[in-house]
């Protein structure tokens, strides 16, 4: 605690021509980066004639909020937005729950098997789903999960576990074998330590997970197109991906719908953003 | 005990194999047949779909694609993350801010960001131009020569500052007086970088490669969106010329040949680098 | 001790939640039993391989359906006909089809000699135009019921061929002319939006019908037997060749152009010409609903070019539906409901296919159309679509076509390029 405090004295003195220089470039660096953000914004509330007529640059004449509209109408955005957020709310819970039990069985436990498993689970890592999406489609159809709400749920974990075992078994170590041996003294399961011991230990962890996973359900679009197209089941970048493709481009109306699609994900990380940040930190350290 | 640990790792053991690990051999399995992934019957030919691989240029103009592709991000997005973690790090004002700016792209999925980036350089852009008096040109989705490009600056943009956040973390976490140490024998900010920072910062630079190669060698939906793999051919990466082989084309078989390649790659690229990079690791 | 409780239970619940959940959808999938009475609750499972313009259809007729069959329920499974459609019939040959597919005329020929559609009956057939049938019958039997029509061709700004005195061009030397009074005059002969590959190959197979098909009905087979190719066929050639035309006359940043850009500056007067379908027509009412434009077929090196019309919403039915009685009460709205059909080529901007309708949107190419039309020059694209198939065939054509414009392929590549899928234009 003391030596942070030095650091940051030392930091706030060396706060001098260079530093300048930085804040600068890195203001620009900002600048850049949030454009393409200001223009899907400005976008979203231009009318169809206005972007074709004015300068893409120049504001919206009037703040009309047709779009948003239009776009509601268009993706259905009652259901899909709703399938998106069970598949996505679901996926996570199930993962953070599994990812979790998995890996402190397999740190904890030094039989062979629990060895080979943490192996196994790497693969997944080492090769993304996306390469083997083929037979993934058709192992999906022939166990009839393709258009259910099972089937893409299913695929989410399964695809997304790898990465979540590999996430929470580098957190491990931060876990204080000593907890866990003075609660198996008092005579509770596994199961139970795990759950009343361990598991409120893995709060950052878990937060960590679970704003990771979110945001690659939530954006997931390859899955999605080949798991989910009825109607009543389709997920929001599916349906957005509708508005790019062929021969209409409606994009005054896709970028409102970007906008609705990005919004709770963006609340979720800002809310979550404080343990993500402190769950990246041991990640990066442990490796 | 070990059977309530057993009872533990198991349903996910069961759901990832059903999910990701039988797809696997199933992908071997049908990259030796004729499967036109319509018809009942799927003949066995051995590894003819292996051999017309080797003499199919499309494919060969794809790999070229994709590793261009990946070797560029790589580079460019751990330089520049690393450079904008240092740099706020560094002890400027409104750190969290910057931050914040710098990692929203990534929540955004890949599909928009190239829709985004179409409309940036095909009217945006070229709009700025007009504004500006100049004569860039920023049509760069529109020609071989630049369509790499102008997909780099779209990746890069979105993934920059997630790495940066990796970066950051672990530069946080580096002791400041292993820099005081330095400071004392004598070492400039540079030799102190090369000495102290970056192999303190190994674990996280072994995260960060291995994460961006895999994640560049994968990249389909960026293109879906914006160039769709054009002009032409320029644009097509691996998953992208699979998914228009055996499933546009009906060629299944010959389709899961080409995703056993990107497997094969794929391992050993992750291989060689975690080995690689986690010998240095040790040496530090 | 609250908190393991308060876990386990979420664990339980989401764990119920998720097979409530799939459950809850397969057995909406499942269709009802017995669906033979006619006030018996039947679900119907429907595929809709849709252009963009066409999405949008199915709250219309799921509307009509309420009210003249509400005992019939349309569970719809709508996707982009380009990418997605032919994964999915693929996935439903080996699942069993869905009891109605929507497509375009031309997957009728993919699917109907696999012997899993249903045969379409006469009564429904008799409401359609003739000339729609032709196409979608295969040994006597009809399969397909074409709902509309998209007309292709080279769309023109009126005013401009006006007030400069061009003829509609006839022949290749006309168009010649008009694109060098064009240059003079520093307006854009030709727009195009070749950053959407599709557009190539479209216009490429506009190109085909009116130089190779129109001359030899068979060309497409012939090419299959080895008796013609790319490489040989002097005609097959001048089609390609013909996007080099364009290329050469249309604003330099067609690679980074978007159909909406380019139909704009077409309605703002800086094109004069556009080859493209009736999808374009929406874009410019769109931006000027005053916008004044015609079609003419390209012209050919004979001059007999004939305008183009793509029959779209193509209805198939499965030969194995549990529901053969509701399929048909489905067929009958869709025939008869000449309100809804209306509603529909409105919305879509299509001509019909159905006798006696006539949609009521402004088209100022409708003129046009209704002259081609009764001299008897128009003609099917769907001849062109069986033989060189669009998945795998002529989509991949395009982008070598793409390449070759770009000057990185030859001409002779692109050729042997296009000769070398043979195997993969035929569907069968």
């Amino acid at each position: 605690m003391k030596k942070k405090k030095e650091k940051l004295e030392a930091e706030v003195q060396q706060y001098t021509k260079g530093s300048v220089i930085v804040q600068i470039i890195m203001t620009i660096a900002a600048a850049l980066f949030i454009a393409p953000i200001f223009i899907i914004f400005n976008y979203s509330f231009k009318g169809k004639r206005e972007l074709y007529l004015n300068n893409p640059l120049s504001l919206p004449e009037k703040l009309n909020f047709d779009n948003y509209i239009a776009a509601y109408k268009k993706l259905d955005l009652a259901t899909t937005f709703t399938n998106t957020f069970i598949y996505t709310a679901i996926s996570v819970l199930i993962l953070a729950i599994l990812c979790g039990t998995t890996a402190w069985a397999i740190a904890r436990c030094r039989r062979k098997f629990f060895k080979f498993c943490y192996i196994y689970f790497i693969v997944g890592i080492l090769i993304p789903y996306q390469a083997l999406f083929l037979p993934i489609y058709m192992i999906g159809y022939r166990m009839h999960m393709t258009n259910t709400r099972f089937g893409i749920i299913f695929m989410y974990v399964a695809t997304g576990i790898s990465f979540g075992v590999f996430l929470m078994n580098s957190f491990m170590s931060t876990v204080p074998l000593e907890l866990e041996e003075a609660a198996r003294i008092d005579g509770c399961s596994v199961f139970r330590t795990y759950f009343s011991v361990v598991l409120p230990l893995l709060k950052p962890a878990m937060a960590t997970l679970v704003i990771m996973q979110a945001f690659q359900i939530w954006n997931d679009y390859l899955l999605a197109s080949l798991y989910v197209s009825k109607k009543q089941l389709k997920t929001l970048t599916v349906a957005i991906q509708s508005l790019f493709s062929a021969q209409s481009s409606d994009y005054t109306t896709a970028m409102a719908a970007i906008v609705i699609s990005v919004l709770p994900i963006a609340i979720l990380f800002l809310s979550l953003q404080k343990y993500f940040i402190k769950g990246m930190t041991v990640g990066a350290v442990k490796g | 005990m070990s059977r309530q640990y057993l009872a533990l790792v198991l349903p996910g053991f069961i759901i990832f194999t059903i999910g990701l690990i039988i797809p696997l051999f199933m992908a071997v399995r049908y990259s030796f047949t004729s499967w036109d992934g319509m018809s009942p019957e799927k003949v066995f030919v051995g590894f003819q779909n292996y051999v017309e691989l080797m003499k199919d240029s499309d494919f060969r103009d794809a790999w070229w694609f994709t590793l261009k592709f990946t070797i560029g991000n790589t580079i460019i997005q751990n330089v520049v993350a690393l450079l904008f973690a240092i740099a706020l790090d560094s002890g400027i004002k409104a750190q969290k801010i910057y931050r914040t700016i710098l990692f929203v792209p990534c929540l955004i999925s890949a599909l928009v960001v190239g829709f985004v980036w179409l409309k940036m350089f095909s009217n945006v852009l070229p709009a700025l131009n007009d504004f500006l008096g100049t004569n860039i040109n920023f049509l760069l989705f529109g020609e071989k020569k630049t369509v790499l490009s102008g997909l780099l600056i779209a990746n890069n943009w979105q993934w920059i500052g997630y790495w940066m956040l990796i970066y950051l973390a672990g530069l946080q976490s580096v002791p400041s007086d292993l820099y005081e140490a330095a400071k004392v024998d004598g070492a400039g900010a540079v030799k102190r970088f090369f000495n102290v920072t970056i192999p303190m910062l190994a674990p996280a630079i072994t995260i960060c490669v291995v994460g961006i190669t895999t994640g560049s060698l994968k990249v389909y939906d960026l293109l879906v969106s914006s160039t769709k793999g054009g002009p032409g051919r320029a644009s097509t990466s691996m998953i992208y010329q699979t998914y228009t082989t055996a499933i546009n084309g009906r060629q299944y078989g010959y389709g899961c040949a080409m995703s056993v390649t990107l497997v094969i790659v794929l391992l050993l690229v992750a291989l060689v680098q975690v080995k690689g990079l986690k010998s240095k690791e040790v040496q530090a | 001790m609250r908190k393991q409780k308060l876990v386990s239970l979420m664990l339980v619940t989401a764990m119920t939640a998720s097979l409530a959940a799939g459950c809850g959808s397969t057995s909406g999938g499942e269709k009802s039993e017995g669906g033979g009475g006619s006030d018996e609750k039947v679900t119907l499972t429907v595929l809709a391989g849709q252009s963009t313009t066409d999405a949008g259809i199915e709250d219309m007729i799921d509307e009509a359906l309420a009210e003249k069959y509400p005992e019939i329920t349309l569970e719809w499974e709508c996707v982009d006909w380009g990418n997605d459609f032919q994964p999915k019939m693929q996935q439903y040959m080996q699942s069993g089809l869905p009891d109605i597919m929507i497509g375009k005329a031309q997957d009728v020929a993919t699917y109907a000699p696999q012997g899993v559609l249903g045969e379409i009956k006469g009564d429904y057939l008799d409401r359609g135009l003739d000339a729609a049938r032709e196409n979608v019958t295969f040994d006597g039997k009809t399969y397909g019921l074409v709902y509309n029509a998209m007309y292709q061709g080279v769309y023109y700004n009126k005013k401009m061929f006006k007030d400069n005195n061009w003829e509609i061009p006839k022949t290749q030397d006309d168009l010649k002319k008009i694109i060098d009074d064009c240059k003079a005059k520093k307006i854009t002969p030709f727009g195009s939006h070749m950053v959407d590959t599709w557009s190539i190959g479209n216009v490429t197979m506009q190109f085909m019908m009116n130089d190779v098909f129109n001359k030899d009905a068979q060309w497409g087979d012939k090419f299959r037997d080895g008796q013609t190719s790319f490489s040989d066929s002097k005609e097959a050639q001048t089609a390609y060749e013909y996007n080099k035309l364009i290329f050469d006359n249309t604003f330099p940043e067609t690679f980074s152009t978007e159909q909406t850009d380019c139909d704009a500056k077409m309605v703002q007067g800086e094109v004069a010409m556009k080859v493209s379908g009736s999808w374009s027509i929406q874009n410019f009412l769109d931006i000027d609903e005053n916008f004044e434009f015609g079609i003419f077929p390209f012209p050919n090196q004979t001059g007999d070019s004939k305008l183009i019309f793509e029959p779209n919403i193509t209805v198939m039915t499965s030969a194995k539906t549990e529901h053969q009685d509701a399929v048909d009460k489905v067929l009958d709205l869709l025939t008869s409901d000449k309100d809804l059909a209306v509603e529909i080529l409105d919305y879509t901007k299509t001509a019909s296919m159905l006798k006696d309708v006539t949609p009521t949107f402004p088209n100022p190419s409708q003129e046009d159309i209704d002259k081609y039309a009764a001299e008897g020059n128009i003609v099917d694209v769907t001849l062109g679509n069986n033989q060189l198939v669009w998945g795998g065939f002529q989509e991949e054509n395009a982008k070598d076509i793409a390449a070759w414009l770009q000057g990185d392929e030859s001409f002779e590549e692109c050729l042997k390029a296009s000769d070398d899928r043979v195997d993969a234009s035929t569907a069968n």
